[in-house]
């Protein structure tokens, strides 16, 4: 019976360690087959383009390729939820974006920003108060001023409820003490569309949003929400600067789901790293107006679970938070 | 007239890049065949070959991705007229008569109109794009959402005339579209409605819900068939038009182009609501309303140029404001900022020459629409004789690989074979499933665009006559709902009326 019994322990710790060792051997050779990368965004998007362009960067310090594939669908949730239940072996990563720490506080998505273990960011983006030129207003002094006085009638256009840029002028509005009228699009594009149309005073989204109608004189940037001026902006001053502590940003990052042995991860930082810095990247970010942000996995965990907490007691404040 | 001048140095310009012209062949050939499968289109067609176009020039990469545009936009009306498959959602509304036409024997004469008007849509759209697009652009500005909500319902009223033989029971299926429509996140709040916890009915997947209810039924339908080895009992016959049958819908070409550019324009509205509307619009000027969905060619003429018209109206929008006037172009506006240049108000004092150099090539990559378009037609029409036992199977394969590519998600594909369930019992209760699809596109956008305005003016109803734009098309949806109405009051009054006159005194007479 005894000798039973240590036959098995013996073949089940052969097994265990035999497993074991092919984890190791197959971490010291990841990868051996193609990697998939998810998208929670639609093809031709801005997300989809930052994710094609590290993969095409990322091919040359990687042995085998990156395949991007977009799981669209529940404002991204659809995507992000694939990327968490994938097995963690390497083989399918994903574009990690802000909504990570913010779709499980809405209460519509099955993850939690400690599902994920980052592997490096890639690129961010701050938000910023733009108004019309036509508008009287010149400075964020007097818009703020301005919203002060006729509280609930300024209207602010967003992305979306419980979007970025949606919380971004939440933030603002928590911060100084003032009511907005926010008025949710379907995107940031159609918000710009309204802006331009004079249809409401001023939008939240990102200064790469508003690139091309800022540079013909359309519309006016007043403040970017950040803790340092942009630089296609120079003169554009933080909020920050005028002593409203209000620093959001969206960024894109790739992830893998948490249980992922060390040594891939390590494999993925250091081929990330290299596909972040190659200089064909950069210029591909830079001519759609997007700003590079590389931050390496644990400066990238950072802020990931900043932006959590900070997300959290913003969506609980202003109600939006299950 | 300098916008000539530009295009005919365009046009020299484009002459000597022939790699540009044949990319722009490959694409308009690849448009089609994206178009014409189920499930793949135009928007899908030009995201995914967006990438491929970053190492090219960008007049090549430019004229290939407009080429899978306008091809993608055309090539959706094959499958609708021979199979009644829509390949894309604005062929839904062309399939209405289109797929009668087939069964009549005309299929030939369908398609070739088919081809003809989306060539004419879509050149007038480019011509207009190169001519008026500076003063046509404001317009687009002036659409906020109180003007969408009243094309959205002015969009609704139109289930009255796609409804066939029976109004109520088109207005049922439109009435369980617009529930349908409902399911999803909540446009103002941003919480999940109907979703029973599925992260994938956040939107409401309306290709799948089309290709389910449209092409699937039509595969379960022929199944139940006895005939399986036989092919559909037509011929395509003749391709080209016959001049007297197309003179007659030249004056609905011109009118549903026109259409077509102006909706292309309105941000958020593209080639689908536009076919509709033509449709709707073609029928109200008819002399012959009745004989709409029963087999009418300027039907199919109306909603093909109605939407390649659209693709104009579209760039319009996107390259003189940068904004995109629909889903296709919001892709291409990436397209355009990744080649360098800005689109906007600056886009044409920058780069005059590459953008008409441009323009001198979508009108190319029309005119090879219209080539490949005839010379591929005979090719198309044989799927007429193919015997049913193959074409079913196909068909039901390519709803599902089409259903999966679009999000690449096995959920979807349930969706559309539930739809197709749905769909084979609407057919034989004589549900018509062309109102479904138009609440699903109408609905949403009537809800998200009545609750953005209310919210823009603080709760006021005013905006309801304060607009011009918004009660010129709200009247409109009154007239096209009322009028019927009218008329069949009057008929039936009428037709009380008269019997006792002639009854009694009139024997006599």
């Amino acid at each position: 019976m005894s000798a039973y019994r240590f036959v098995t322990r013996v073949c089940a710790g052969a097994l265990v360690s035999a497993g074991l060792w092919a984890g190791a051997a197959q971490a010291a050779e990841y990868p051996t087959k193609q990697i998939e990368l998810i998208v929670p965004y639609a093809a031709g998007g801005g997300t989809d383009l930052v994710a094609r362009a590290f993969a095409d960067a990322a091919n040359r310090h990687l042995p085998k390729a990156i395949g991007v594939v977009n799981k669209t669908g529940g404002g991204g949730a659809v995507g992000l939820s694939e990327i968490m239940a994938a097995r963690p072996d390497g083989y399918k990563i994903g574009m990690g974006t802000v909504e990570i720490t913010m779709l499980p506080h809405l209460g519509v998505a099955r993850f939690s920003v400690g599902d994920f273990t980052p592997i490096a960011r890639l690129n961010a983006e701050p938000a910023a108060i733009t108004v019309n030129a036509d508008s009287p207003i010149k400075t964020i002094d007097e818009f703020l001023a301005n919203a002060k006085a006729n509280p609930g009638t300024v209207r602010v256009g967003n992305s979306g409820t419980g979007a970025i840029w949606h919380l971004a002028a939440e933030a603002l509005g928590e911060q100084t003490g003032i009511k907005f009228n926010h008025i949710p699009y379907d995107g940031a594009n159609p918000a710009v569309t309204a802006l331009l149309g004079g249809h409401i005073e001023a939008v939240g989204v990102s200064p790469a949003e508003v690139f091309s109608q800022v540079a013909a004189g359309k519309l006016r940037i007043l403040a970017v929400m950040a803790d340092e001026r942009s630089k296609t902006f120079p003169d554009v001053p933080t909020l920050k600067e005028k002593g409203i502590d209000v620093s959001i940003a969206t960024w894109r990052g790739i992830v893998v789901p948490k249980r992922t042995p060390e040594p891939i991860v390590a494999a993925l930082r250091e081929a990330s790293r290299d596909a972040a810095n190659e200089q064909s990247f950069k210029d591909q970010l830079a001519k759609m107006n997007l700003t590079h942000a590389y931050a390496d996995g644990p400066e990238f965990k950072a802020v990931m679970e900043k932006d959590d907490a900070f997300f959290k007691t913003l969506m609980t404040q202003v109600g939006l938070a299950k | 007239m300098h916008e000539i001048d530009l295009l005919l140095n365009g046009a020299r310009t484009l002459i000597d890049q022939p790699m540009a012209l044949l990319l722009a062949l490959i694409g308009v050939a690849l448009g089609i065949v994206i178009g014409a499968l189920p499930g793949l289109t135009a928007t899908m067609g030009v995201a995914i070959l967006l990438p491929f176009t970053f190492g090219m020039d960008p007049l090549s990469g430019l004229l290939m991705i407009s080429g899978v545009f306008f091809g993608g936009i055309y090539g959706g009306s094959i499958p609708a007229i021979l199979l009644k498959i829509p390949g894309t959602p604005a062929a839904a509304a062309t399939a209405i008569d289109g797929y009668e036409l087939t069964k009549q024997g005309k299929a030939g004469i369908a398609l070739g109109t088919a081809t003809l008007s989306s060539f004419l849509g879509g050149l007038l759209s480019v011509i207009v794009l190169i001519f008026m697009a500076r003063i046509l652009a404001g317009f687009a500005l002036e659409f906020s959402a109180s003007e969408s909500f009243a094309l959205a319902v002015f969009g609704l009223t139109i289930i009255a005339s796609i409804s066939g033989a029976s109004p109520i029971k088109g207005l049922i299926a439109g009435f369980a579209g617009l529930l349908l429509a409902t399911v999803g996140l909540d446009p103002m709040g941003g919480f999940p409605r109907f979703t029973a916890g599925y992260t994938e009915l956040f939107t409401v997947p309306f290709i799948p819900v089309m290709i389910g209810l449209f092409a699937a039924a039509e595969a379960f339908k022929s199944m139940e068939e006895p005939e399986v080895r036989g092919a559909l009992k037509t011929a395509l016959g003749r391709i080209i038009p016959p001049w007297s049958a197309f003179r007659g819908v030249i004056v609905t070409i011109l009118r549903s182009s026109g259409l077509g550019i102006l909706i292309g324009i309105i941000p958020g509205a593209g080639a689908d609501i536009a076919a509709y509307v033509a449709y709707n619009e073609t029928k109200r000027f008819s002399k012959a309303p009745q004989n709409f969905g029963k087999g009418e060619l300027s039907a199919v003429a109306a909603c093909e140029s109605g939407a390649n018209g659209c693709t104009g109206g579209a760039l319009l929008t996107m390259l003189t404001l940068g904004i995109p006037g629909d889903a296709v172009t919001a892709v291409m506006l990436g397209a355009l900022t990744l080649q360098g240049l800005q689109p906007g108000p600056l886009l044409f004092q920058d780069h005059a020459d590459l953008v008409f150099t441009l323009f001198a090539g979508m009108i190319f990559c029309y005119v090879a629409m219209l080539f490949m378009g005839f010379a591929s037609l005979r090719f198309m029409g044989r799927i007429l004789q193919m015997p049913k036992s193959v074409l079913t199977p196909v068909i039901l394969a390519l709803c599902i690989v089409g259903t999966y590519a679009i999000n690449n998600s096995m959920f979807d594909i349930g969706i559309m074979l539930a739809a197709g369930v749905v769909g084979y019992f609407m057919q034989k209760w004589d549900f018509p499933a062309s109102p479904v699809v138009l609440a699903l596109i109408m609905g949403p956008m009537a809800e998200a665009s009545l609750r953005r305005a209310l919210s823009l003016s603080n709760g006021s109803y005013d905006f309801l006559y304060t607009r011009p734009i918004t009660v010129v098309l709200l009247s409109a949806a009154a007239l096209s709902l009322l009028v019927p109405l009218l008329r069949g009051l009057r008929k039936s009054g009428g037709g009380t009326a008269e019997p006792p006159l002639n009854a009694t005194p009139g024997r006599g007479h």
